[in-house]
């Protein structure tokens, strides 16, 4: 049900991604994730369209958390930076990070390969269905991707909207 | 032995044969001064100004006086800790020839990782990358140059690089898509364009089963479209040649993508533009024989597609005068 790739690069680390639909407590997950009690990155789901997208926001993020550069305090604040286009903080939480009246959540973990995460843990805090990520491209609001990214027509004649949006990701303040 | 001394600088000695003897340099002011410390006190000061230009290469010491052939010293230095990790690289099996672990950095840990090309400036090697076939570009690091420079070099060309790509992109000039920038090893992880083969290959592959028909006038055009539309967007390739644009299959849709765009540029000059098509077309002459028709073709759509391209021809044809041989009338 829910996605794990490990990271290449990062021998130790693996990514797992947990989709959730019908959520009913969006407001008090946002604040504990806001306090750090909940594990993960909480993600809005309507702005991403493929697993590949988080994947590489979050390589970024962990090769910056090596290197000591992140620009954010945590790790699961530096993944969702690192989706945003342009490089404000605030704006990019605002616009990625998840809202008090969402119904949907994607929760991103970073892990270590030999530590067990207790997924059960999480989807128990979460109120709503936990479904499979094939059910990703449904809950994505095209257009306002579109936007955010500032993806030109003629941009979408030589790609996928994901490959303009990865370029974007991996070469922000490059 | 009387030593003489006299106004010049130096001295004059009365000597008899076949002895040494110390020959005092003189300061402006004539008084004498020890030659060891002279040829110092000079290579200080240049490795003060190094130093604050260059902090981390401080604490280097062959600075001093005795080791004045530090660049030697240095890179000996250099290559027996590179020899090192070159050897811990191989035996990660990546597979290289004898050469390739011995320049000093290790291959990317990418699952399926097999070295593509080598080219001056760096090795291409394919892997996967987070579940897509991916390219890795790892610049070569060049141990003559000044460790400190070296680094700003590689970590500039692979930034401008990753910008030009995206740049492209943004025009919609067909690209490899960026996956990964390293700015630690200052490589680069792209898209792998799987099963495109080189229009230098195309081009071997054409002439040899037959005459330039018109599948390569029409690949021209299509070149010539795709290079007038970035030079519209004032990029300029740096490096342009049949070997680094590729050709998606099927070939008769003349997929065209350009790649290597490591001494890429921003330049809205008709003389950059113009050199970039002179560098193109000395490639393409020499490397493909009586295709002369077929550079024209190139020539004619890039000046029918480009908005800027006027004052482009004439500076190639100005250029085209220069160089080698070349009689400098006119």
């Amino acid at each position: 049900m829910h996605l794990t790739h490990p990271l290449e690069l990062f021998p130790e680390r693996s990514v797992t991604l947990l989709l959730f639909n019908r959520v009913r407590n969006a407001a008090a997950l946002r604040k504990k994730a806001m306090e750090g009690s909940i594990e993960g990155a909480l993600i809005n789901p309507a702005m991403i369209v493929d697993p590949f997208q988080v994947l590489v926001a979050a390589n970024k993020a962990v090769h910056l958390h090596k290197i000591g550069k992140m620009k954010t305090r945590t790790l699961n604040a530096e993944i969702i930076f690192n989706l945003s286009p342009n490089n404000n903080i605030s704006d990019a939480f605002k616009k990625f990070g998840i809202s008090d009246n969402d119904t949907a959540v994607l929760i991103v973990l970073v892990v270590d390969r030999e530590k067990t995460v207790n997924l059960e843990d999480i989807a128990s805090q979460v109120e709503g269905q936990q479904v499979s990520l094939d059910e990703l491209p449904q809950l994505t609001d095209i257009a306002k991707v579109k936007k955010i990214y500032k993806i030109t027509p003629q941009e979408e004649k030589i790609g996928t909207l994901l490959d303009g949006i990865i370029c974007r990701i991996s070469t922000k303040d490059v | 032995m009387g030593v003489l001394f006299t106004r010049s600088l130096g001295a004059q000695v009365v000597l008899p044969a076949k002895q040494w003897v110390l020959v005092v340099p003189r300061s402006r002011t004539g008084t004498a001064v020890p030659p060891v410390e002279a040829p110092r006190r000079i290579l200080l000061r240049a490795g003060e100004r190094r130093a604050r230009r260059f902090p981390a290469a401080a604490t280097e010491d062959c600075r001093s006086g005795e080791r004045r052939a530090c660049a030697v010293w240095r890179r000996g230095a250099v290559m027996a800790a590179a020899d090192s990790a070159g050897t811990a690289g191989a035996e990660d099996g990546a597979g290289t020839g004898a050469d390739g672990p011995g320049a000093g950095e290790v291959p990317p840990p990418l699952p399926g990782l097999q070295l593509v090309q080598q080219g001056a400036e760096a090795r291409v090697y394919r892997g996967s990358f987070l579940g897509r076939p991916a390219v890795a570009k790892l610049r070569i690091p060049k141990l003559y140059r000044h460790p400190a420079l070296e680094e700003r070099l590689g970590r500039r060309r692979a930034a401008q690089e990753a910008r030009s790509l995206l740049r492209c992109r943004r025009a919609g000039i067909p690209a490899p898509a960026v996956y990964f920038v390293d700015s630690v090893s200052n490589c680069i992880y792209l898209e792998d364009i799987v099963g495109a083969i080189a229009v230098q290959d195309h081009i071997y592959a054409v002439q040899r089963s037959g005459g330039d028909a018109s599948s390569l006038l029409g690949l021209a055009e299509r070149m010539g479209q795709l290079l007038a539309r970035m030079h519209d967007e004032d990029l300029i390739h740096g490096d342009l040649t049949t070997s680094n644009v590729l050709l998606r299959p099927p070939a008769e849709q003349l997929d065209l993508v350009l790649i290597d765009f490591g001494l890429s540029f921003i330049s809205g000059l008709p003389e950059d533009k113009g050199v970039d098509l002179y560098v193109l077309e000395k490639a393409f002459l020499s490397t493909h024989p009586d295709t002369e028709t077929v550079f024209q073709a190139l020539l004619q759509s890039y000046a029918a597609a480009s908005k800027k391209s006027g004052p482009v021809i004439k500076r190639l044809d100005e250029v085209r005068l220069r160089g080698r041989k070349r009689s400098m009338i006119g």
